[in-house]
């Protein structure tokens, strides 16, 4: 070969495989270079902030050669020539296409080309049941017949879905179930399901929405009946019960055998293998099958799925396209297939061994022995509406589902005027017209002049202002013990912040040269966006609530821990700890807290007979319940906020080691003093104690303020924005405004909406800090 | 007569002492009370982190692991795809050297804030703050593509090298504490003839103690617990942190709660063993004890 062969060239390779995969795609990288001599493969895998990462190393034109996408988000990528197609690679090396799931490549195509090179595909088709279920029921097992109607249809009896599911619910003396017959996997599953069989589709068409259509009616019937299922029968459970954001509670259910069917896509199986071990306590025998077509015998299922791309700034696209066929070819999948993740999109594999059992199948790996319905599946999946508009418009239409699932309205009465302003905003967001090109002259010089401004206003009360020698010197000294700060705001803060303001003023999405937008982002949230007012509303709510009240706590923590009893430090650390757990896991533990039935707090509140009313808070939940149930902390857009509100005083332990710290400062002889006037307990609070920590009382207080304006992480780990926007907070509304629907410009302008926000608010506090005491300036 | 006024003296000692021991009591009740709510999510931590998987899934998440086992323990310590102590090398070089760098550059910039006088200062603190108003996430794109452009990604350099440069918030607090120190011991030093850096290391440092520690702590937990930036920064799987690595075991559609939450565990270890550390500061400087 020749010299320039030699050479050796670097992929880097980007997926977000936990893990088991990752051992599998490591093994076919490392297979890959041994085939490649010349090609070293360098994988890198990220299994939090996916898209952030990337849109940022797109933006920055470092993207990693070959990178995991999936049809839900190649689109954003592909018409803005961040991903190139694949089609001239195919022909130039006589890849065999054919082999794959002619619609999964359909799925990863946009315009007739091929953007990403489908890996794996995952109809969510399949139900796990519990065989001692059915058997105790005395019901034969499940053989792929099932159909099912918008009725129970006894007549049918064991192929009837529906009567299924109600023949294998169990309920106790009051008439509660204590195993439901079926759980879907997370909340709209099953409607999705439903009203696809039937016929249902809720945008005109899935790959360019331009309309939105959760008003047809079967789609409002299929939503309506899931509600019943759920609300009269009760044959299914809740959706707070079933579904978190980070995971489906749906196979804990099952495991504990409280409820014999749920369904869920086949990457279930490597976790259901190792949660059920035959000759362990709790086993029970399990398989899968096809979830029911519509009673015409239409079957339509949601699909998950994905595949590799290669990245417009690759430097060896030819290299990337050869690793990209390796990984999600045969050598690749090969791999994957033994993890049993992951189906593979290629035909030939999804049909033999070791994906679907056989004799050479080692024994742990025979359950489930059904599998062949992952590839009876296919043909039926019907991927999710794409297009970079479509979740910000359809959030609108779906937000108040959540009203549906607690029962307080039905579909038909508010699904059309919320679909119809989902419509306004898809229009819209689809008619931004073209906008011209932003100047980046015009804004440099705006930039210069808004720094020189500033500049202007610091130093504006100097002009009059004279010094002597003495105090000149002082002037010195201070400027070089700040100037690391003034030196990193140059470095590292300014440049970013002043972008940001001049990006409010424009229309990008990251990835594209911005476009010149005037004023239009601030117009449009203070005019046509209607989630901006709902989620200054919900912020503005609970950093009311949640920094009095969490200052209070920390407060009164650390009064309490500041006295001489034995083994303090011990103590101080327990209130200190629910600020060390790891955010998932705690995340995790909070949901089953707040869970409606055997949740922690509800159990304190009903007590283990649920007629309870502790401190009278049943009756004072009563009005946000329904039927006399236990009240549902996250599934009500009353309580939500509160709960989250709870929730954030479990934080008091950063709030306390702080005012512990000023408590420090207090000198004893004040106390003395105090005493020897005759001063009780609460006036020494008030006259010793409140004044010598304000300081600290006010930094808690500033930064308080400050933090919970830009809260974030609890809408993102707990609920989502949800239910019907209750807990849509600003940041989380500016987060998936920028980084979802790919509008950076507008999440520019929305933060600084709030910078304004904070602005006043802080300059208002420090306006009012007379009663802010510091024992260095009383000269 | 004064037979009576020191029985007295005594009962009202005795009634002082009682009082004193109630109080006592009640405090310890009300920490307790307090403890096990706060102890709760740790404690549902730590008891996941002792079983194994099966048990997970078929028990309730309150109950005590029946099979107790450190087998989670070992799986972290010892899985070669997340190799624990590279990750925990990695964490530790980065977050010890945040935590120095902004003990110093944010207790430097709190000095001139809180004990000198210089133009502009009222405005200039006012921008101080500013710059925690506005949401990292916008800010992130451009910071990164600045970052990229100096070819700092996949380096510790944009996790370390800010810390140097102060940060409000620390700046902010340290300032707080500085403003509340009475102004006598430093204007004696200036007497003998001290500088400003004589002052501020010899007379301001060692008298915050307890802010110090907090700003410590604080910082120590931000970088340890870090998420974003390692995530957003370091690209090679041998220069991952801890906090991102075992996240790994939270993957989608992937999880394995045990194993998250036994990294949770061994994640925090070195945090409270920091803050059970960082206490002893938590004392009263010599002026703060009745020498006046």
């Amino acid at each position: 070969m020749s010299a320039a062969f030699a050479e050796t060239i670097q992929l880097r390779f980007l997926c977000w495989d936990g893990d088991d995969a990752m051992k599998a795609i490591w093994a076919a990288a490392e297979s890959f270079e041994k085939a490649h001599p010349n090609i070293k493969v360098k994988v890198e895998t990220v299994t939090a902030n996916y898209q952030d990462k990337l849109l940022a190393q797109v933006a920055a034109g470092i993207a990693p050669d070959v990178v995991q996408l999936d049809p839900a988000s190649f689109q954003k990528y592909s018409i803005r020539k961040a991903i190139i197609p694949l089609n001239d690679f195919i022909k130039k090396t006589h890849f065999k296409i054919e082999d794959y799931y002619p619609n999964i490549v359909e799925a990863h195509s946009l315009n007739g080309q091929m953007y990403v090179l489908p890996r794996d595909i995952a109809p969510i088709s399949i139900i796990y049941y519990n065989k001692r279920a059915f058997d105790e029921a005395g019901i034969p097992y499940p053989d792929g017949t099932w159909t099912w109607d918008f009725k129970e249809r006894p007549e049918l009896r064991e192929k009837d879905f529906i009567w299924v599911c109600h023949q294998l619910t169990k309920f106790d003396k009051s008439h509660r179930p204590y195993r439901w017959g079926f759980a879907p996997g997370w909340q709209d599953l099953l409607w999705n399901e439903f009203a696809l069989s039937a016929g249902g589709r809720w945008a005109d068409d899935y790959k360019t929405p331009t309309k939105i259509r959760f008003d047809d009616p079967i789609t409002m019937k299929s939503i309506q009946y899931v509600a019943d299922l759920t609300l009269k029968n009760r044959w299914i459970p809740t959706p707070t019960e079933i579904t978190s954001v980070l995971q489906s509670n749906s196979r804990q259910m099952f495991t504990q055998e409280k409820v014999a069917m749920y369904q869920s896509g086949i990457w279930e199986v490597p976790n259901m293998r190792r949660d059920l071990v035959k000759g362990k306590p709790g086993f029970f025998d399990w398989d899968i099958t096809i979830a029911p077509a519509y009673k015409d015998g239409t079957r339509a299922y949601p699909t998950g799925g994905s595949g590799y791309g290669i990245t417009a700034n690759s430097k060896h696209p030819y290299e990337a396209w050869l690793l990209t066929s390796w990984m999600a070819g045969e050598p690749g999948m090969k791999e994957m297939v033994k993890t049993g993740l992951a189906q593979p999109a290629i035909m030939k594999l999804a049909q033999s061994e070791p994906w679907i059992p056989g004799p050479n199948t080692p024994d742990d790996q025979q359950y489930p022995k059904n599998r062949i319905v992952t590839h009876q599946s296919v043909p039926y999946v019907v991927f999710g509406p794409l297009g970079t508009e479509w979740p910000d418009a359809s959030g609108i239409a779906t937000a108040a589902f959540s009203r549906i699932w607690d029962g307080s309205a039905q579909a038909k009465d508010i699904i059309p005027k919320d679909n119809a302003r989902a419509q306004e905003r898809l229009d819209y967001l689809l008619n931004q017209g073209r906008l011209p090109e932003f100047n980046w002259t015009i804004a440099s010089v705006c930039g210069f002049a808004l720094v020189a401004m500033l500049m202007c206003w610091i130093y504006w009360p100097e002009r009059k202002v004279r010094r002597t020698h003495k105090q000149k010197k002082e002037n010195r000294i201070a400027y070089l013990f700040i100037m690391p700060w003034i030196l990193g705001v140059l470095l590292f803060t300014a440049g970013p912040m002043l972008l940001s303001l001049l990006m409010s003023f424009s229309d990008w999405d990251i990835i594209q040269p911005a476009k010149w937008r005037g004023a239009g982002n601030y117009v449009e949230a203070f005019t046509f966006d209607p989630r901006f007012w709902t989620s200054l509303k919900v912020t503005l709510l609970y950093t009311v609530f949640a920094v009095p009240l969490g200052l209070a706590a920390s407060l009164a923590l650390a009064l309490l821990l500041n006295v001489k009893v034995r083994g303090i430090p011990v103590w101080r650390t327990c209130y200190y700890l629910p600020s060390v757990a790891s955010g998932v896991a705690s995340s995790l533990i909070w949901r089953r807290i707040f869970m409606p039935d055997g949740g922690l707090l509800n159990a304190i509140i009903y007590g283990p007979s649920g007629k309870g009313n502790f401190l009278g808070l049943a009756s004072l939940l009563h009005p946000f319940t329904t039927n006399g149930e236990p009240v549902n902390w996250l599934g009500n857009e009353h309580v939500a906020l509160p709960a989250l509100t709870i929730m954030s005083l479990w934080g008091a332990g950063g709030g306390m080691i702080l005012l512990l710290a000023g408590l420090q400062n207090v000198p004893t002889y004040l106390y003395e003093a105090a005493v020897l006037d005759g001063a009780g307990p609460f006036k020494r609070f008030r006259n010793v104690t409140v004044p010598m920590i304000s300081p600290a009382l006010f930094f808690s207080l500033i930064t308080g303020f400050i933090g919970t304006f830009q809260t974030f992480t609890q809408a993102l780990l707990m609920t989502d924005g949800g239910p019907n926007d209750s807990t849509l907070f600003f940041a989380y509304h500016m987060w998936r405004s920028g980084f979802l629907s790919l509008r950076m410009g507008y999440a520019s302008a929305l933060a600084w909406v709030l910078f304004v926000v904070v602005l006043i608010f802080t300059v208002a506090q420090l306006k009012m800090s007379k009663w802010v005491y510091y024992e260095g300036e009383s000269r | 007569m004064s037979q009576l006024t020191h029985e007295d003296a005594r009962k009202a000692a005795q009634r002082a002492e009682l009082s004193a021991k109630l109080t006592r009591a009640f405090i310890l009740l009300v920490l307790f009370i307090g403890a096990i709510a706060f102890i709760i999510p740790y404690y549902v931590t730590l008891a996941m982190s002792f079983k194994d998987q099966s048990e997970v899934a078929t028990t309730s998440m309150w109950s005590w692991p029946k099979n107790f086992s450190f087998e989670n323990y070992v799986t972290v310590l010892t899985n070669r795809n997340v190799v624990f102590w590279m990750l925990f090398k990695n964490t530790v070089f980065i977050t010890s050297l945040v935590t120095i760098g902004t003990l110093f550059s944010c207790s430097l910039g709190a000095y001139a804030f809180g004990r000198l006088e210089f133009a502009g200062k009222d405005r200039l603190f006012l921008v101080l703050i500013g710059t925690m108003m506005l949401p990292g996430m916008v800010t992130m794109i451009p910071g990164y593509v600045l970052y990229a452009k100096i070819h700092w990604v996949n380096t510790f350099l944009p996790l370390i090298v800010p810390a140097f440069f102060g940060s409000a918030f620390n700046i902010f607090l340290l300032r707080q504490f500085f403003k509340g120190i009475p102004r006598e011991l430093d204007e004696a030093a200036f007497l003998d003839g001290a500088s400003h850096w004589t002052v501020f290391s010899r007379v301001l440092v060692p008298l915050s103690g307890p802010a110090l520690a907090t700003v410590g702590i604080f910082t120590f937990m931000g970088a340890w617990r870090d998420l974003v930036g390692p995530i957003l920064y370091l690209n090679d799987a041998d220069k991952q942190t801890l906090e991102v690595g075992l996240r790994t075991y939270a993957a989608l559609q992937g999880e394995k709660w045990n194993l998250m939450m036994t990294g949770s565990v061994l994640v925090s270890i070195p945090i409270i063993i920091l803050f059970f550390v960082g206490q002893r500061y938590f004392v009263k400087g010599i002026v703060m004890t009745g020498i006046k």
